[in-house]
């Protein structure tokens, strides 16, 4: 099915839903954002010039934020708002967590945290962009593909595969310390994986902060701060810090392997011992310069 | 008398306002009506989780919130930190209030004038680069949480660290080309004022700094601050009592800054003051950013292991729109009470004719045609009232 008439640009409609904005000013990095703005037209968006609000019909819809009743938005309530723009709209996308799950501030569009939300027998019509914030490049690939009629592949939540078919695990620099079971105890070091005392959930998060780089530099684990499932259902889950454990065993393995496949590759693998990561990976030295001292 | 009523919005979120007269602005009521509710949400959570939710106050300068959760955390802990983590905290903090300023001035405040998208472009060039310069020690903007209790988590290498200068060097250069030079020529700031007159909104003429910080001096003590209900979903706040200008025309005034005085002196605290204040901070600050670059030295710790604490803390820091204030209690590792105070609750406290705040007091008096202007040029944050 056609979205949209070929001559035309994609005709969009933002509307901000219970938000901190993150979304948008992530959106906001994406570097090439005047070449997506020949494909794309913002009849309305919530920061950036664009005309005033009107119920009409568009080709896509972009709800950044969760539902919330009793939120005032634009004159209307913002449930209402939405209903009214939804059925008008010829594709929807939640756009970050809290848009796609609720995340901490309400309901999701298609989710409500790991149930089924207000409009998920409308599923057909959405496409799920969760992260919180999504990374700017994941924001214009959607957008790309949809001005251009192009099928975006998803999964069983409705999710692009070209980012969400890894996990944020695949990419990090401190993989090789995972293999080998050795854990970063404390902050601030290049050393050790995070999986094990700092509760990263790069393994089990399915998200490509680690193959797509964050601002092209880096990414959380990258700079030693645990992945925390920011693209998941349960985001933010208590505990951000810490691994949850059961019985002293990780009670999240990563995708895909059994807990006993894990446990034992993880006994054998942490036996072995491997002496170049048991140390520091660069000793500076104060004051260093060229000359010997 | 009539009251037009007015929503604003596009300035992260929106206010309403309730406007006296016809085309003279007798007075204005200002109203939020979007409550988030994250100090409710942060109670029973441990200590750490706020370093993960309070960026979400809001996603163009969550870095301050995150700033003032770890500063507020520590001093319950009455934990220490590297000159390292000091130096990475500052500049990052100081890069947000750089990509601020400029998101502000070209997607805020310059379309009330002039509709024209290349400026949203310009901006763009800005952000995606002061943020990536930002990511280089963060892992990533907006939100990340690489400030930890007892310093932060990354560590770089020098080669991350000359990737970095190099950036911040472009970023100063492109901006004293294309934004404001340092004798504050700045040709967009002109244009803006092409068809608006430079000496409206004036205002209280009362300026407060109250966080701790090495590159702007304070001028009060925040624990005389107060807050106080008005009729909407927001929280008035007040210093001893009385209603003060937050921001960077504060930081400026406070600090006696030269040239801002120079244009002080002819327009007062009126929109062109403070927009010219606002502009010019990035120069100072990315020299100060440059400086500090210099001082790092990457054999000291970036983390030093606390000693977790009971008790009570409260910090302020300076935000992109002025001192922003966290207060804690932590009992068992788990969070009993948080308290927030924005910036805008000073600037955007809606109260009476007789004591108005900053923003009601700049409008007053004013052609209603210049609403959208006068209102903006505080650089409200409605995300960030409503938290
Ligand atoms: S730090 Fe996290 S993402 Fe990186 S290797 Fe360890 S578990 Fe994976
Ligand atoms: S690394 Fe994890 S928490 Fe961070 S942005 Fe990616 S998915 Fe979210």
């Amino acid at each position: 099915m056609r979205i949209f008439t070929m001559l035309s640009k994609l005709n969009v409609i933002w509307i901000d839903a219970v938000t901190c904005y993150g979304c948008t000013h992530s959106f906001l990095n994406y570097k090439e954002i005047s070449s997506l703005f020949e494909k794309v037209n913002f009849e309305y968006h919530p920061l950036f010039l664009s005309n005033d609000l009107e119920i009409k019909q568009c080709d896509l819809l972009i709800v950044e934020g969760a539902l919330k009743n009793n939120y005032p938005r634009l004159g209307y309530s913002l449930n209402e708002l939405i209903s009214k723009l939804f059925f008008k709209a010829k594709k929807v996308l939640a756009l970050g967590t809290c848009a796609v799950y609720g995340g901490m501030f309400g309901e999701g569009l298609m989710y409500n945290k790991e149930q089924k939300g207000h409009y998920y027998k409308c599923r057909d019509k959405i496409i799920n962009l969760p992260g919180c914030p999504p990374h700017p490049d994941w924001i214009a690939f959607v957008l790309d593909m949809i001005s251009e009629n192009k099928k975006i592949a998803l999964d069983d939540l409705n999710r692009p595969k070209d980012i969400f078919a890894y996990t944020s695990h695949m990419g990090c620099t401190r993989n090789e310390y995972f293999e080998w079971k050795i854990d970063a105890e404390n902050f601030g070091t290049k050393e050790g994986c995070l999986f094990y005392f700092q509760g990263c959930q790069g393994p089990f998060t399915h998200s490509s902060c680690n193959k797509v780089l964050w601002n092209e530099v880096s990414s959380k684990p990258r700079a030693g701060t645990p992945c925390f499932g920011c693209t998941e259902p349960n985001f933010p889950k208590n505990d951000l810090f810490k691994t949850d454990t059961f019985m002293g065993i990780p009670a999240n393995i990563p995708l895909g392997v059994s807990k006993r496949a894990y446990l034992t590759l993880s006994g054998i693998a942490k036996s072995l011992n491997n002496e170049r990561l048991s140390c520091k990976l660069i000793n500076y030295k104060c004051g260093d310069n060229n000359e010997d001292k | 008398m009539k009251i037009n009523k007015k929503i604003i919005n596009k300035i992260e979120g929106e206010a309403t306002l309730k406007i006296e007269g016809d085309k003279k602005i007798d007075f204005v009521q200002i109203e939020f009506w979007q409550y988030h509710g994250i100090e409710e949400y942060l109670k029973n959570k441990n200590y750490m989780d706020a370093l993960v939710i309070n960026p979400r106050v809001c996603g163009i300068c969550g870095h301050s919130h995150l700033h003032a959760t770890v500063k507020v955390i520590e001093k319950v802990f009455k934990a220490k930190i590297s000159k390292k983590a000091q130096i990475f905290r500052e500049v990052t903090s100081l890069l947000e209030i750089v990509e601020n300023h400029i998101k502000w001035f070209y997607i805020t405040i310059y379309p009330t004038q002039i509709k024209d998208k290349e400026y949203l472009f310009k901006a763009v060039k800005f952000s995606s680069k002061i943020s990536k310069a930002i990511a280089i020690l963060a892992g990533q903007f907006p939100h990340n949480s690489y400030m930890v209790p007892g310093g932060v988590t990354c560590d770089p290498t020098y080669m991350e660290i000359m990737r970095l200068k190099d950036l911040i060097k472009e970023i100063k250069e492109e901006y004293i080309k294309e934004i404001m030079d340092e004798n504050l020529t700045s040709h967009d700031l002109e244009r803006f004022f092409e068809n608006l007159p430079k000496d409206i909104g004036k205002s209280l003429n009362k300026f407060l700094v109250l966080g701790e910080s090495n590159i702007f001096k304070s001028n009060g003590d925040y624990k005389n601050v107060k807050e106080e209900r008005n009729k909407s979903l927001s929280k008035n706040a007040l210093y001893n009592n009385e209603y003060y200008e937050v921001g960077p025309l504060a930081r400026m005034i406070i600090n006696k800054n030269k040239n801002i005085k120079k244009i002080y002196d002819i327009y007062s605290d009126s929109i062109y003051t403070r927009m010219c204040a606002r502009i010019y901070e990035p120069l100072l600050l990315l020299d100060y950013i440059e400086q500090k670059l210099s001082e790092v030295d990457l054999c000291e710790p970036s983390f030093l292991k606390p000693n977790v604490r009971n008790g009570k803390a409260i910090v302020a820091v300076e935000a992109p729109r002025g001192s922003l204030i966290h207060e804690i209690s932590i009992k068992n590792e788990k969070i009993d009470y948080y308290n927030i105070v924005v910036p805008t609750q000073f600037n955007l406290a809606s109260s009476t004719k007789e004591n108005p705040s900053p923003a009601q007091a700049a409008l007053m008096n004013e052609d209603i045609a210049y609403v959208d202007s006068v209102f903006r040029c505080f650089d409200i944050c409605a995300v960030c009232m409503s938290h």
